[in-house]
């Protein structure tokens, strides 16, 4: 029976999500007869605020700019790729690299689970629904600076957490320094972040058909069976980009690591952002900040790769999460 | 989609290029230099303060205030730029360098000061430019240690003093039979063992605060004749500076005369603990923490005092050491070298370092004079202050490199990283070893770096 359904729901799921909106827009954009001259100003400004800065960071990085030279920064040092060999042998960029990798991964892998769930909590109407879902919203529209404040109070030595634990015979812990910083900010970072898979995750479902649950219905399939092969392959697309996504926006969260365990970071908790920033900004080492900066671009190129090939994929006909 | 693949591309692009990025659109507002009269007749002076959160309406009608002064001497008005914090002026400070605009007058932080020299963007003062502020000798002598790395390079003029002292709890000095802070660590410890009782913790201190801890080992290592920076030599992994991490450390994990929590407290967290009366001393802090201590349980009951200057395990100050009780601690005022308006700036640090202004704001704020005059006045008029101006006399410059910045981050990451074994009730001296090690590696690279850029 379960091989009906997958079939069935395969074959609705094709022109279903063809004929999304996004790829139909995708689709006449890429039609030769189009003004294509009109996107002129975007792709200025595209140079303006991307290609230029980037080709100034990459040349940046190769200079010897520091607190000494910046008054004149066009003719400080040229150094070649002297930063980026420091940054490999003398600095903690590999360490901050591991430990970026470790903590967007792993709030990943948590958040994913936690936000489809969320969305299958209201994918049904109910009496509340809908306070339920803006409730959902809470930790995702609070600013950073709101988020990391907070957990920072609450988790200190003598703070809420703590006495809550050893009110309940537990023993108080060390949160913002030492190993545990590294677990506290994946803790946090989940908090805040998981509302964004669960926005993906209920756009994807909205997107089932009604026929679809009702065929299921008919075939008599039960909740898990309708789960796993009606309604997953709905999501797998969209719950897949919002991986991707959601994993830089991990890599790239400067605010709650500084926030949360300031500058110099405890050694456990260096990513790379807070990294960069204490290179640039408190060391005042610009050429350097800018090298590490670089490789920590390469470094998001990666899942940044899958994204851009999962989005050119999403065009088309045959849509949906394949990579 | 595109939008968010935009917005991934433009933020790594933005953390790469951070200084350039904002330096396009932090040049501001500098025009007004153009055209006008002289005696500064239709010109605008651009001035950056540290915003004064603790008491904003005051800090508001001290700015109204200068400015209609400003105004009634020069004819020029007062534009007021402020930052919350160092590194908002940090960032200031790097795009209007690069740009070659922004503010014409900044007050910087005494420790900011030798980095800010290093960038060679600021003015010095020759002997001219100084009679144009009043004259050098208006000022306290101590204020203008750190003024450059010698009298001939000066670019700060002191504006404030925020030197280091210990508050006490004269109460529970009282009670525990005790006159007044000893002048030894030793003696000063076997007080604060004295003052720890139940509750109540003899010193309060933030061992995660970003400013002060180094403080300690800074001074500790002075007064047993290790100043840190040799010339171009970095002197961090030294037995000195081990003592000194030891002893301060020590006082939590092994004479518990810390509150525990204190591990994760900053500053303001100790003040709060001393203010309520928990803990009997609180170390290394200002004249500025008589606004929270007055507002406070501790009102009346609580006194200022020097720290000590005879380095632990010393019964007396030894030979060769410095007995020192602070840093050079407060504000400097800098003129950019790219202003235009030279000689409003210079009237606008005359008024700002006059013996009125000075005066006005110490009562505004609790900042100690640096002209001389005003400094007189005040201790006169306030004899509990005496100690506080004592410690000024006593307060002694950190080395003045452009790599200072870098080696307090050196010495703070120390305490950074013992966090965690500080909490778990112990430091070994191997971690701290091996921390001093890697602290007297970076401070190096930082003064070769320093006197290559020579």
């Amino acid at each position: 029976m379960s091989t009906t359904i997958k079939k069935d729901a395969a074959l609705r799921r094709a022109p279903e999500l063809g004929g999304q909106p996004p790829a139909k827009r995708r689709r006449t954009v890429s039609e030769r007869n189009r003004p294509l001259w009109m996107l002129t100003p975007g792709a200025l400004l595209i140079g303006l605020i991307i290609i230029v800065p980037l080709i100034l960071g990459i040349y940046i990085a190769m200079l010897q700019l520091d607190q000494y030279t910046i008054r004149k920064w066009i003719s400080a040092p040229f150094i070649g790729l002297n930063n980026f060999v420091e940054a490999f042998t003398s600095t903690d960029l590999v360490h901050a690299f591991g430990n970026s990798v470790g903590f967007s991964v792993i709030a990943t892998v948590i958040t994913v689970p936690i936000g489809i769930y969320a969305a299958l909590a209201t994918q049904n109407a109910y009496r509340g629904r809908s306070l339920v879902r803006s409730m959902f919203l809470i930790p995702y529209v609070l600013p950073s600076f709101v988020v990391g404040s907070f957990w920072r109070t609450m988790l200190q030595h003598d703070g809420i957490i703590n006495k809550a634990l050893t009110g309940l015979g537990l023993p108080a812990g060390q949160w913002l320094t030492g190993p545990a910083s590294f677990w506290v900010l994946i803790l946090v970072e989940v908090w805040a972040a998981w509302p964004f898979i669960y926005l993906m995750a209920l756009s994807g479902l909205q997107s089932v058909d009604q026929e679809v649950h009702e065929a299921a219905a008919i075939d008599g399939a039960l909740w898990w069976t309708k789960l796993r092969y009606v309604i997953f392959p709905y999501l797998r697309g969209p719950v897949a980009l919002a991986c991707l996504i959601a994993t830089l926006h991990h890599m790239n969260n400067f605010s709650l690591a500084f926030l949360l365990f300031g500058v110099p970071a405890p050694f456990d908790v260096q990513v790379l952002p807070t990294l960069v920033y204490s290179m640039s900004f408190t060391s005042l080492r610009f050429g350097m900040g800018a090298a590490m900066a670089l490789i920590s671009l390469l470094l998001i190129a990666i899942p940044l790769y899958f994204y851009l090939k999962a989005v050119r994929l999403d065009t088309g006909t045959d849509a949906g999460g394949k990579k | 989609m595109n939008n968010s693949r935009t917005r991934i591309f433009g933020a790594v692009v933005l953390i790469s290029l951070g200084s350039l990025a904002v330096s396009g659109c932090g040049a501001d507002n500098n025009s007004a230099s153009a055209g006008g009269a002289v005696n500064g007749q239709g010109k605008t002076l651009d001035v950056l303060v540290g915003a004064n959160t603790n008491k904003a309406e005051q800090f508001k009608a001290w700015q109204t205030h200068i400015a209609e002064a400003f105004k009634k001497q020069t004819g020029a008005d007062l534009k007021f730029e402020t930052f919350a914090n160092a590194n908002d002026e940090l960032s200031k400070i790097q795009t209007s360098v690069v740009a070659g605009q922004g503010p014409d007058v900044y007050a910087v932080g005494t420790t900011f000061t030798p980095t800010a020299y290093s960038t060679d963007a600021f003015v010095k003062f020759d002997s001219k430019m100084w009679d144009k502020v009043g004259g050098r000798d208006r000022f306290v002598p101590a204020t203008l240690g750190i003024s450059g790395p010698d009298a001939q390079n000066e670019v700060g003029v002191p504006f404030t003093s925020r030197p280091y002292v210990l508050a006490y709890n004269t109460e529970l000095f009282k009670q525990a039979g005790l006159d007044k802070p000893a002048s030894t660590w030793d003696g000063l410890l076997d007080q604060a063992k004295k003052l720890t009782t139940g509750s109540t913790y003899g010193f309060a201190t933030g061992y995660a605060d970003n400013y002060t801890p180094w403080k300690f080992a800074w001074a500790m290592a002075n007064q047993s004749g290790n100043p840190l920076v040799d010339g171009k030599t970095a002197r961090i992994d030294d037995p000195a500076v081990l003592k000194a991490y030891q002893t301060y450390f020590g006082w939590l994990t092994k004479d518990k005369v810390v509150n525990p929590a204190a591990v994760g407290w900053n500053d303001t967290q100790a003040a709060a603990d001393f203010a309520a009366g928990q803990s009997a001393m609180m170390l290394m802090t200002t004249a500025s923490s008589k606004v929270t201590f007055d507002a406070s349980a501790v009102k009346g009951k609580y006194a200022y005092a020097v720290m000590p200057t005879v380095p632990p395990g010393q019964a007396s100050a030894p030979s060769g050491g410095q007995p020192v009780s602070s840093i050079i601690s407060g504000d400097n005022l800098v003129v950019a070298k790219y202003s235009e308006n030279q000689d409003l700036a210079a009237a606008y640090i005359k008024l700002l370092t006059s013996e009125d202004e000075q005066i006005n704001y110490n009562k505004l704020f609790g900042d100690l004079p640096t002209n001389a005059t005003a400094a007189k006045k005040v201790q006169d008029a306030d004899p509990s202050l005496s100690p506080i101006i004592d410690s000024a006399s006593k307060a002694k410059t950190t080395p003045f490199t452009g790599a200072w910045g870098d080696i307090q981050l050196a010495l703070t990451n120390v305490v950074v990283q013992a966090r965690p074994d500080l909490g778990n009730g112990s430091v070994s001296e191997a971690t701290l070893k091996a921390a001093l090690a890697k602290a007297q590696k970076d401070a190096q690279a930082s003064l070769d770096r320093a006197s290559a850029s020579k």
